[in-house]
């Protein structure tokens, strides 16, 4: 039976699951990339109808002939910034949105967990759902402070929480 | 017009991915998951490169990478690792699996472009 002080430990991992899938939505930019690449299309189009002006006026009109070229010009240079800002921020997003779904999945299965039947999350269950390097910088840090504080007197790797709840 | 599979779980990476491969003229496939991807394949799918993220729900990159190399029709199809993990031991696990090449995110169009190209068929 779950005790009652576990009981709100599960409540309080299941709020802070919610409150970080709520944070992933906020910062999935997805839809910012959707409108580079919109945006990207639409210059695309407009380019192609200065071209075609300035193929018009070429005798009619050097000035409008000669900004038209121009235009054109600037507007390759510009498109290419877009689109490599585009892909660039697609995969910057992708790897925000994969981290932020690390810290949900453990936080929902600590909240999940009964703590009187097994370990709720070991650091090793924690490193299994890790998708990048820097994910594991960040938990070998963690993991070398909490050392330095167990060999100074404190409580160290227990002070994770897991260890003295496991059978 | 060779063809590319791409295979990601973030619709965002998929249509970024497509439109890179797309704008230098390549066709392209997708799937959402190495699942997808293999049925895709068992459909007469036959791309000249597959292009795959690691994670991914319901077949994660690895196991597709196995699967595909089962198939006479993939043995020998380049698969381009493309995923946010830069570790070592993963990158031992995609090539003991049959991996071509490795890319981080982020990577750059131009980097992506020239990885394609060196494997692709001659």
């Amino acid at each position: 039976m779950t005790s009652p002080t576990d009981a709100s430990e599960n409540l309080v991992h299941a709020v802070l699951a919610a409150q970080v899938a709520e944070l992933r939505n906020r910062v999935d930019s997805g839809a910012m990339v959707e409108l580079l690449w919109r945006t990207s299309d639409v210059l695309a189009e407009l380019s192609g109808l200065v071209a075609e002006l300035a193929g018009r006026c070429h005798h009619s009109n050097a000035e409008l002939h000669s900004k038209c070229n121009a235009a054109v010009e600037a507007e390759i240079d510009l498109r290419q910034s877009l689109e490599s800002l585009a892909f660039e921020q697609a995969q910057r997003n992708d790897f925000i949105c994969q981290t932020v779904d690390c810290v949900v999945t453990a936080l929902e299965r600590l909240a999940a967990a009964d703590v009187r039947e097994s370990p709720r999350l070991s650091p090793n269950d924690l490193a299994a759902l890790y998708v990048s390097e820097d994910q594991r910088k960040v938990h070998h840090a963690v993991v070398r402070r909490f050392s330095l504080a167990g060999s100074s007197g404190c409580d160290g790797v227990e002070s994770l929480g897991w260890e003295r709840r496991g059978k | 017009m060779p063809a590319i599979l791409v295979l990601d779980d973030s619709p965002t990476m998929v249509m970024s991915l497509s439109r890179v491969l797309k704008n230098a003229g390549y066709e392209v496939e997708t799937a959402a998951n190495g699942k997808e991807g293999m049925t895709k394949l068992a459909g007469g799918l036959k791309p000249s490169v597959i292009l795959t993220d690691l994670n991914m729900p319901l077949m994660d990159g690895v196991a597709f990478i196995k699967e595909a190399r089962k198939s006479p029709a993939t043995r020998f199809t380049p698969i381009i690792v493309l995923t946010t993990e830069s570790s070592g031991p993963k990158r031992d696990e995609a090539r003991a699996a049959g991996a071509s090449a490795w890319l981080t995110k982020p990577t750059q169009p131009d980097e992506l472009l020239s990885t394609l190209k060196q494997l692709l068929p001659k």
